[in-house]
């Protein structure tokens, strides 16, 4: 791993100038204008998930990457999902289904028309198991479209509490697995693009990756200061926007870089993202993108931040765990080594969330945990009632379970949530918030 | 003499509640809320001062709850309504763990510890099907005002199961009974069981700690309690002196009372309830999330939202 990046200072002038969301907003532009070209250049386009994807492959292949999960959020974030999920079901496409497909369905129907620019047409589509939906979905792209998809088949967790350890004879016997399907993979980008893998090229992409994890594991852990430098479901999911889509490229190394030193400063100057941080909640589940402003705006009027959530785990694709870097000197095994690994925290993280919670709640001193179900997937959901049940029963943490939707506007019901929010920070301002944030709060306030 | 008010402003009712410094319940008033909240809270508040016999200059403080606390224009305080019923059924039950609310639009269950604190709560989701919303359609469906459905299932002696969760499909299994011939107050009772069943798996949600009682608009209907006790095989507390439906209110004024109290003995001054100048009401008519946004800081002591019930920590260190 280079740590070249480590020897920038950590606070300074440059630090402070740097504006992560205005950053983030300006990179996820340039890669839809980027996008736009595709076709027309007619550089080779790949459909990705965010989760399972073999990036650094189609990268250095040059591929100019879709993701498909990303074009639907944004959707959300620009208020216009509801007419790409009401042209999907005009179209008949059940209710019940993921509005992230009945989004992406809507541009198919719309000719890839999105609010932030035209969509190339794939020439590739990567989906896996990591989402049952994603197989499906890629499905009505070879319907649709005649998208040839390759589908990886990546093992997930065998048992609760059971977990796999780099190098054990489980994991080395997955990292095969997983190396032959790439093996394959790469042989359908040759026969695509017309060109060899430069292996020189995959170690150069991984090496990138490795500094971009660093300073993302950088970021997550400076939120444990008090009061939190930034709010992991707003700021947050700008960064994770910029972890999925430049992973593997230099302009993505250099955001987290400047990210890192930034709320590096932000702590230093002992600045929160609330102006008077009461309450340190973590976020179990995904977000709800056409009103997480709101959302947030509900907590934070009460001195209420999210610290961490664990979306910033599963939807980087299980990247951020500590023993996860790429060996440059055997690009393609030590990938496989790496994606076996980040399949099974990617997927664990979410279906076995009891002790993971546990020890978050911990580390960034919460005082409670919020749980948001989607209607869009009861799947991703479906844990979420024993780790409720956990956290309550055993280990007396107060928690808050909300309902709406991933990016259909229909399930949010403003009036219902934000009675829910004041009636859980009513009972914790009844017991004085949890035992650790507030002897955070206390320490802080006795060192001001 | 401290007079404190507690205004619940349900989406069905609104409710309030007057009472002395010692707690005493001295005034009461009921309306239906409509669709203009703020008017609603005035015309609730007058009708409790004319109730309790006293000026509204005489009341001390108003405690806002409800879907439409943040409604009330002349409001000293807000609290949500789990918090009130937490706190109200406390006092009036001491050994009360677990509360069940069917409300209008909402059901909730609650469990409570032994000082009113909210320990847990589950409400219903986006869905009418258990509430009181799905026993009104019902019944007007067969004809009957909601003060009659009670004697009426009471007569009941083959309840007729409703076994659709969806509280508009319902009314569909409703008609298909009515065309099969089945009697009209099987069909109201089989409602009832239907939504006990719904509600008391509610409270299983949030844990059944013996000690259960009944707030809330249903109180007044035995039928419905009687189905739901069979349904829970123990017995529900309900508000003596028909206080049930008011619990919310009296919560709130009680909590409001605390607060009074809390402020004379820091020596600090308490805002005037105000009443609203001609056109106030013009300007709160609309209930959305843009006009909860603008009406949500509530008046007096200069708090925030965020200083409802005690001093923020940060204010207590400074």
């Amino acid at each position: 791993m280079t740590t070249a990046t480590l020897e920038h200072g950590p606070a300074g002038s440059a630090a402070d100038a740097f504006d992560p969301r205005s950053e983030g907003q300006r990179l996820i532009k340039a890669w839809y204008a980027d996008l736009e070209q595709a076709n027309e250049r007619r550089q080779p386009v790949a459909n990705v998930f965010v989760m399972g994807n073999a990036i650094e492959i189609l990268r250095a292949f040059d591929f100019k990457l879709v993701f498909p999960e990303i074009n639907s959020l944004q959707t959300g974030v620009r208020k216009a999902s509801e007419e790409y999920i009401r042209l999907s079901e005009d179209y008949g496409m059940s209710p019940d289904v993921c509005s992230y497909v009945k989004a992406d369905v809507g541009l198919m129907l719309k000719e890839n028309r999105h609010p932030a620019g035209n969509i190339p047409k794939a020439s590739l589509a990567i989906a896996s198991n990591m989402c049952g939906t994603f197989i499906k979905w890629a499905e009505i792209w070879e319907r649709w479209l005649k998208t040839p998809t390759f589908v990886l088949d990546l093992p997930g967790q065998r048992a609760a509490g059971w977990q796999v350890r780099p190098g054990d004879a489980q994991h080395a016997s997955d990292a095969r697995w997983v190396e032959a399907q790439f093996t394959e993979l790469i042989a359908r980008c040759e026969a695509i693009t017309g060109r060899k893998l430069d292996l020189d090229r995959l170690a150069e992409i991984e090496e990138r990756v490795n500094r971009m994890v660093f300073h993302w594991n950088n970021v997550m852990r400076l939120n444990r200061a008090c009061p939190a430098p930034y709010n992991a479901m707003l700021d947050g999911l700008t960064f994770i926007g910029i972890m999925n889509v430049y992973r593997g490229a230099e302009e993505g190394v250099e955001f987290m870089r400047r990210l890192d030193e930034h709320l590096q400063a932000k702590v230093a100057r002992g600045e929160g993202r609330v102006a008077d941080e009461h309450y340190r909640l973590i976020f179990s589940g995904t977000p709800c993108y056409v009103s997480m402003r709101r959302l947030v705006e509900l907590f934070e009027t009460w001195g209420g931040v999210f610290a961490y959530s664990d979306y910033l785990t599963f939807a980087a694709g299980g990247m951020d765990a500590t023993d996860i870097v790429y060996d440059t000197s055997r690009p393609l095994e030590s990938l496989a080594e790496v994606t076996a690994l980040a399949a099974h925290r990617g997927l664990s993280n979410q279906f076995f969330a009891h002790e993971r919670l546990a020890g978050q709640i911990r580390d960034y001193g919460a005082d409670g945990v919020v749980f948001h179900g989607i209607k869009s997937c009861r799947f991703v959901s479906s844990g979420m009632a024993d780790t409720r049940e956990y956290l309550s029963r055993r280990l007396d943490v107060p928690t808050l379970y909300i309902e709406s939707d991933l990016i259909d506007p229909r399930y949010w019901s403003d009036a219902q949530i934000k009675n829910r929010v004041d009636a859980f920070f009513e009972a914790l301002h009844q017991r004085g918030g949890g035992p650790v944030g507030r002897k955070a709060n206390e320490e802080r306030r006795a060192s001001a | 003499m401290i007079h404190v008010a507690g205004i619940d402003i349900g989406s069905t009712y609104s409710k309030a509640v007057l009472i002395d410094e010692h707690g005493n319940v001295v005034g009461r008033g009921v309306r239906r809320t409509g669709f203009k909240l703020a008017q609603a809270s005035e015309a609730v508040f007058d009708e409790l001062v004319a109730n309790a016999g006293v000026a509204r200059t005489d009341v001390t403080y108003v405690a806002s709850t409800g879907y439409g606390r943040h409604t009330v224009p002349f409001r000293n305080t807000q609290l949500t309504e789990l918090t009130a019923h937490a706190h109200a059924a406390v006092h009036l039950f001491p050994d009360t763990r677990t509360i069940l609310d069917i409300g209008g639009q909402d059901i909730k269950a609650i469990r409570v510890d032994g000082d009113g604190r909210v320990k847990a709560f589950r409400l219903n989701d986006k869905c009418a099907a258990g509430t009181g919303a799905f026993l009104e359609k019902t019944a007007r469906y067969l004809g009957l005002t909601t003060d009659d459905i009670g004697p009426y299932a009471s007569r009941s002696t083959n309840p007729k199961p409703v076994s659709s969760v969806c509280a508009v499909f319902a009314e569909s299994e409703v008609i298909s009974h009515l065309a099969s011939g089945v009697p009209a107050e099987d069909i109201m009772m089989g409602a009832m069981v239907a939504l006990g069943g719904r509600a008391v798996q509610l409270m299983r949600r949030v844990g059944l700690e013996p000690g259960y009682m009944l707030t809330g608009g249903m109180t007044r209907n035995v039928a419905m309690i009687k189905a739901l006790e069979e349904n829970l095989k123990d017995t529900l507390r309900v508000a003596p002196d028909g206080l049930g439906q008011l619990n919310g209110a009296l919560g709130a004024a009680l909590l409001g009372l605390r607060r009074v109290q809390k402020l004379i003995a820091e020596g600090r001054p308490i805002a005037a309830v105000q009443t609203p100048a001609d056109g106030e009401h013009a300007k709160r008519r609309r209930w959305s999330a843009i006009a909860v946004r603008r009406t949500e800081p509530c008046r007096g002591d200069g708090c925030s939202v965020a200083t409802k019930l005690q001093p923020r920590p940060s204010a207590v260190a400074a």
